[in-house]
């Protein structure tokens, strides 16, 4: 197992991106490599998630997206920015994250007894 | 670059035209774009950036359901687009032109066909063999025109079927269509000044009063006249044919296709300011055609009642701006 289930990381999709624009607004392709760096490439989301994600958050009000051209590239961009119902979701899904993991973990082996147990079956 | 354009092109080809799609497939070429113009610049190739680009796209699916075109991705609604191949597109193409061919050399064929019979009897043969002659013009007209009818009848589909086409065939066509620009603007100037200047020599011939290799000159004179004629309408013709090919060709993607960036505009229809003046406008130019034609076999001055046509163009410019609403 070296790549992450897109069933299982969908789910937060929504939270990773919203992490990101707490520092600061943003565009598709820069959110898409922040991922990819801070996740040391274990994870990388397709574009097509990425939209989806997008229109479905400015959907429920979570960000707001507007064009501008920050870099001076002369090139325009929508960029996206976090709104506060955005913030107030993001410390939701932080806090289900943490109970999920909690209520998860009761269930996993720990690395090297899994490492054995694999060998038995 | 290229590549990932078509790339995506082909994946919104059968979405519908709608704010929606045209946003996502913007979003997702800016960032296409993006991951692009960095993986060149980190040093790789173009075709391990394209590839990288692409494996990373993702699915369509999973936009579907945002844009509201589930069912089209899914395929549970039936659009019902025949896919044209740039193959067939060529192929279309290809015959199109030699269906011009043909149709124009008919015309030109039968506009000349008095010709043979002017001749012999300026040579003083029996009218048979001028009657000959005509007959023979006319017949090869119509075996032409019989022919190329058959060969371009399979294409009809064309027109009946919902067909579209992909992106780089647009632009093949969009780009062949370019070409041929400067060479349909040089036929269709140069054939509609044939026909408008064919009574020239006529004139100068009648002036002049000169004899011809023996041949008495006011029968030179119009057998010049239908020569003109005839290669104006073979060069409008022939022009006009080829140009419409791409034309339909282009028409196939209409407004509910995304792939069809070059759609020719749809014509608004014009609005008139009254019904009164919507009616003059629409019956404008068959008046006009009927004042020519009466005018003309009235007084038979062919050679300056074409003057009505100029006279008409800048009074029927004059009503539209008139008439037009803004």
């Amino acid at each position: 197992m070296n790549s992450i289930s897109s069933d299982v990381i969908r789910g937060y999709n929504d939270t990773i991106i919203l992490f990101l624009l707490l520092q600061h607004p943003s565009y598709g392709y820069e959110i898409s490599k922040q991922i990819k760096t801070l996740t040391e490439e274990k994870y990388i989301i397709k574009e097509t998630t990425l939209y989806s994600a997008f229109t479905r958050m400015e959907k429920n009000g979570y960000i707001e997206s507007f064009s501008s051209d920050k870099e001076g590239s002369g090139k325009r961009r929508t960029y996206y920015r976090i709104t506060e119902a955005g913030r107030q979701y993001y410390n939701d899904k932080c806090s289900e994250w943490n109970l999920t993991k909690e209520v998860i973990e009761n269930f996993i082996l720990k690395e090297d007894n899994y490492g054995s147990n694999q060998e038995l079956s | 670059m290229e590549a990932i354009r078509n790339y995506l092109e082909t994946m919104f080809a059968n979405l519908p035209n709608t704010p929606e799609v045209l946003r996502a497939k913007n979003e997702l070429w800016q960032m296409m774009e993006d991951k692009y113009n960095e993986l060149v610049a980190d040093g790789k190739s173009d075709n391990e950036a394209v590839g990288t680009v692409i494996a990373e796209f993702g699915n369509l699916d999973e936009i579907s359901e945002d844009l509201g075109i589930r069912n089209v991705v899914t395929g549970t609604q039936d659009i019902n687009r025949r896919q044209v191949t740039i193959e067939e597109v060529k192929r279309y193409l290809h015959e199109s032109s030699n269906y011009a061919y043909k149709i124009s050399l008919g015309i030109f064929f039968c506009i000349i066909s008095p010709v043979g019979a002017i001749l012999s009897e300026a040579v003083n043969y029996s009218d048979l063999i001028g009657v000959l002659f005509l007959m023979a013009f006319v017949a090869t007209a119509v075996i032409l025109f019989v022919h190329s009818s058959i060969t371009i009848h399979r294409w009809d589909f064309l027109k009946q079927e919902l067909c579209t086409i992909d992106f780089a065939t647009t632009n093949y066509v969009h780009d062949q269509k370019e070409h041929y620009t400067s060479t349909y603007a040089l036929l269709m100037t140069v054939g509609i000044v044939l026909c408008v200047i064919s009574f020239v020599p006529a004139a100068i011939i009648d002036e002049l009063d000169i004899s011809f290799f023996g041949f008495d000159t006011d029968d030179m004179a119009g057998v010049l006249l239908f020569l003109f004629v005839a290669i104006g309408v073979f060069m409008i013709v022939l022009s006009y044919n080829i140009n419409n090919s791409y034309t339909n060709i282009l028409k196939l993607n209409n407004a509910s296709t995304v792939s069809g960036n070059y759609v020719p505009s749809q014509h608004p229809e014009t609005k008139y300011i009254s019904p009164a003046a919507a009616t003059i406008m629409s019956i404008y130019w068959q008046t006009v055609t009927c004042l020519y034609l009466i005018w003309s076999f009235l007084t038979f001055n062919w050679h300056y009642t074409w003057i009505i046509w100029p006279i008409a163009g800048i009074i029927s410019g004059v009503l539209n701006s008139a008439f037009k609403k803004r």
